[in-house]
């Protein structure tokens, strides 16, 4: 949310009041919008509406980028990870399988079912040469930093 | 099965103040905890955590769960969009009798502890014979 510049120079009636507020306020309704409206897809990390989104780290280091996912819970086989052009997109299922079959639930804290999250790669990478390992509910996807955009599909291997 | 035994099992989860020789964060890990006939089962979500690295423990009525994670090396890492810390995992929960605790188990698997504690044979549903006259 851009900050609304101060003016002193009254001579300059490019800011009035009216329209000062008025940029204001629609600056709140944009945001209020984007929270009650598009609450999934402005804050992705904290959608309740029954699915739920993994949290990601994304950072650079040496030569790579590396994205971390946290996927307690999933292995390598509900994971699918694929990459075209600058997007990388996870999504897969957690399963709770056997954990609801019989018996009271007392507290219920952790999320299951679908997720999808996409991100845009923030660096030239080299999608043929990504490697994702999964272990210990750690989704890790490894990138080589060139220039490249070819769509390309990552095989998950399992963590040790 | 008997709720109202049930609702006095696991109180809710106490504040985390555990004593901390590092700098790194503590976080409270989220748990589902189900009751079933014989055993209180607790799911917890400790991603990052290698199986080595659990630590469990269950005194006086106090279970106790641990996930150490290993400081990470920062040097020469720039971070991008960072949506989660990474630090240890440690939880504390109070158990009534109703669980047995020479007979606590637990699994960890792809980042997820699964703590079985099966409860004492009274605390078991048991059918009652109905004698007639």
């Amino acid at each position: 949310m851009s900050l609304i510049p101060w003016r002193r120079k009254h001579e300059q009636s490019d800011v009035l009041p009216g329209r000062a507020v008025g940029a204001l306020r629609s600056e709140f309704d944009r945001l209020f919008e984007r929270f009650f409206g598009d609450f999934e897809t402005a804050f992705p990390e904290l959608s309740a509406g029954g699915a739920w989104m993994p949290s990601l780290e994304v950072s650079e280091a040496g030569n790579d980028l590396i994205v971390k996912a946290e996927l307690p819970g999933v292995d390598a086989r509900n994971v699918e990870v694929t990459v075209s052009g600058s997007i990388l997109t996870i999504s897969g299922e957690k399963r709770d399988e056997l954990e609801r079959r019989d018996g009271v639930t007392y507290v219920s804290e952790r999320h299951f079912g679908r997720f999808q999250r996409s991100i845009e790669l923030p660096a030239a990478v080299d999608a043929d040469k990504v490697t994702a390992e999964n272990a210990n509910g750690v989704l890790t996807i490894r990138f080589p930093r060139t220039a490249t955009s070819r769509p390309n599909r990552v095989k998950v291997l399992p963590g040790k | 099965m008997s709720t109202e035994m049930a609702t006095n099992c696991c109180t809710q989860p106490t504040e985390v103040n555990a004593e901390r020789t590092r700098s790194t964060a503590t976080y409270s890990p989220a748990v589902d905890i189900v009751e079933s006939a014989n055993e209180l089962t607790v799911y917890a979500d400790m991603p990052g955590v290698r199986p080595e690295d659990v630590e469990i423990q269950f005194e006086n009525g106090t279970l106790t769960i641990r996930g150490n994670v290993a400081d990470r090396q920062d040097e020469g890492t720039r971070f991008l969009r960072r949506e989660y810390g990474v630090g240890d995992y440690y939880r504390t929960f109070q158990v009534s009798e109703v669980v047995d605790a020479g007979g606590i188990s637990a699994d960890y698997a792809d980042g997820v502890l699964t703590l079985h504690l099966p409860k004492v044979a009274q605390a078991r549903p048991r059918r009652i014979e109905v004698k007639g006259k």
